[in-house]
């Protein structure tokens, strides 16, 4: 790509160039540059309850195996043979202590180490052979609250730092109850004919959407409530490093739709200690009306509480990974509320998530028109306000419509395609103390 | 999941998806007459969803209604877990109602990922029917294969088995349960705007 990333956008007067939902050649750099250099979601710890566990997932279009080693200590390493390069593992889930190559049978630990071989006397005339140099590669791993992330940049900094002050909104569904949270069993995982970026820049900050897309969706449990309504004067976006969040603050909007009483019967009684714990204004946040995205391609919904991963699998073609997280502490038939609630509405069955998929595939499709390839997106939606010296952390603006989050979002993606190294990435600061007490 | 913590209404499904993973085809084989009739019937509903006669459709399936198309996982053969269980996240998992709640969406006029609409071709096929140890129930089994298209390109061939246990009443047959196994481990269509 001889362009600057920046050529792509002007993010002040409001549009983006539709070929980087197109080209190869970005969708190439972007896997280099933005996943080989971010820190991706790879698991919750729930996943791997005991040393052994483990499951296979991917980084950008690297197949990678995440397994909980005899220490406890969360792993993980490239599923991929560096003997001839083939996959060391085709279960999607299990529990073993080490993985065998199919193809000459090189084995490995569970923290990637080549354990041995057969025939292992044949390597004996190689000079120089050392099994220590012919692992499968491994990756910096670290969690917040439950969730496992990984990375192969050496020069990224800390999980802590890349998510920043973010988790203090990330703890409105992390950290909302006693006993921290947990996956329900299961992963939902189906193929999208779409560009990557177009379902995260919708997570990230697209509440306007809802007011068309699902109006179909949502007629079954919110006819009788009036339909979608999103009040904007009562809400916000928040955007830290590229990570973004839309929310209302009603505590329960998102969840309604899935019409379940009981459940929003579970919510409504554990708002007093969830306020005692959080405050009001995260309180109102837990279940709101409400999308986030963590940069580049982690997702979810609270209320629904699903959770997601856009996987890149070419620039026309996404893979989803979706699971429902509760917290632990929840009563068991409130989890298998979520469990069909979430299934219900946000799942590829679901009465809300499937008019989105459509969306996003024709939104790539269209641009095989060279024509139509070169008229600019409009990304320009203003918020109602900034709201610039209040006590939350971040970028913070009043309303929840607009294009700001969306527009934070590719902001980072164009630093990061341009930036050689992470010492060229800006980072938000972090608040030496964590914000405690914030007006709602 | 303890199922004993579940409602009332979550163990009776709990019971009715733990019925349709125990071993299959154990009762006698229904008699031919009776095989016939039950093909009629698949046909007849094959047909409606074909037509997109869903409410019709609708009424073919029970008050007790558990209509369940579960995930599918790559698991090494020595793995002892069951593959499936019904404390999981599912594809569908429905009663009666959320039957209906779909319904409601498509018929809002306002699902616009059917507008216009998508062309459905069912063929039903492979069909066995056995007693069971309720007279008037009867465990059948088919194979399905659905074909979708729509807009230009936009095409689907979804196939796999289903068991049903099917109810003779006044008239003809009703669907009380409902076992779908897709064989697709990742699903390789963007949505499952359809029943099976």
């Amino acid at each position: 790509m001889s362009l600057s990333a920046h050529d792509y956008m002007n993010l002040d007067e409001g549009w983006i160039d539709r070929r980087i939902f197109w080209e190869q050649a970005i969708y190439d750099r972007e896997l280099e540059r933005v996943f080989a250099r971010s820190w991706l979601f790879v698991a919750h710890e729930s996943q791997l309850a005991k040393p052994g566990d483990f499951l296979t997932t991917y980084m950008g279009e690297d197949a990678v195996i995440v397994s909980r080693a005899a220490d406890r200590s969360i792993k993980v390493v490239l599923n991929s043979c560096p003997h001839r390069g083939n996959r060391v593992c085709f279960s999607d889930s299990g529990t073993t202590r080490s993985f065998v190559c199919n193809y000459h049978g090189w084995a490995f630990g569970l923290d990637g180490a080549l354990k041995g071989m057969p025939e292992e006397h044949l390597y004996e005339a190689t000079p120089g052979f050392d099994k220590k140099d012919w692992g499968l590669k491994p990756a910096r791993v670290a969690a917040y609250k439950g969730l496992v992330f990984a990375t192969f940049a050496e020069d990224a900094p800390s999980l802590d730092d890349y998510l920043g002050d973010f988790r203090w909104y990330l703890d409105a569904v992390l950290d909302a109850e006693e006993g921290g949270t947990e996956f329900l069993p299961g992963v939902t995982r189906s193929v999208m004919n779409c560009n990557w970026k177009f379902p995260a820049d919708n997570f990230v900050g697209d509440i306007y959407h809802a007011l068309w897309t699902h109006l179909g969706g949502a007629q079954p449990t919110l006819a009788r409530h009036g339909g979608v309504i999103i009040d904007n004067e009562h809400s916000y976006q928040v955007s830290v490093n590229g990570h973004g969040w839309e929310f209302g603050t009603n505590m329960i909007g998102n969840a309604a739709t899935m019409g379940d009483r009981e459940i929003l019967r579970y919510m409504k009684s554990r708002a007093d200690a969830i306020e005692a714990r959080l405050g009001t204004f995260r309180k109102n946040m837990w279940g709101s009306v409400a999308s986030s995205t963590v940069f580049p391609n982690f997702a979810f919904l609270p209320g629904y509480f699903s959770f997601r991963v856009f996987h890149p699998k070419g620039p026309h073609k996404t893979e989803l990974h979706a699971w429902t997280l509760v917290s632990a502490s929840m009563p068991e038939d409130i989890k298998d509320r979520f469990r069909r609630g979430t299934m219900r509405t946000f799942s590829p069955g679901g009465i809300l998530e499937m008019d989105d998929g459509e969306n996003w595939e024709h939104s790539t499709q269209a641009n095989a028109g060279h024509v139509t390839r070169q008229q600019r997106l409009c990304y320009g939606l203003a918020p109602k306000r900034a709201e610039g010296s209040g006590d939350l952390p971040g970028i913070v603006h009043r309303g929840q419509i607009s294009d700001a989050n969306q527009r934070a979002f590719y902001r980072r993606w164009a630093e990061m395609m341009e930036a050689k190294s992470w010492a060229d990435l800006p980072l938000a600061p972090v608040s030496q103390s964590p914000v405690t007490a914030v007006a709602s | 999941m303890t199922s004993a913590l579940l409602s009332p209404e979550s163990q009776d499904a709990r019971h009715a998806a733990q019925s349709l993973l125990t071993p299959w085809a154990q009762g006698p084989a229904v008699a031919d007459d009776l095989l016939l009739k039950i093909e009629r019937f698949l046909r007849l509903e094959a047909r409606l969803l074909d037509q997109e006669l869903y409410r019709q459709w609708y009424d073919l399936l029970a008050d007790d209604l558990f209509y369940w198309m579960p995930l599918r996982e790559n698991r090494q053969r020595r793995d002892k877990r069951n593959e499936i269980t019904p404390a999981s996240v599912a594809f569908f998992d429905e009663r009666k109602a959320d039957i209906d709640l779909r319904l409601q969406r498509l018929e809002s006029g306002m699902a616009w990922a059917e507008d216009p609409p998508t062309r459905h071709v069912y063929a039903i096929t492979n069909v066995e029917a056995f007693e069971t140890e309720t007279a008037d129930e009867f465990e059948t089994h088919s194979v399905f294969t659905l074909y979708r298209n729509r807009s230009e390109h936009d095409d689907s061939t979804l196939m796999g088995r289903r068991r049903d246990l099917l109810r003779r009443v006044e008239g003809g047959f009703q669907i009380a349960r409902r076992l779908i196994l897709l064989p697709q481990a990742v699903l390789k269509t963007k949505n499952l705007s359809v029943f099976f």
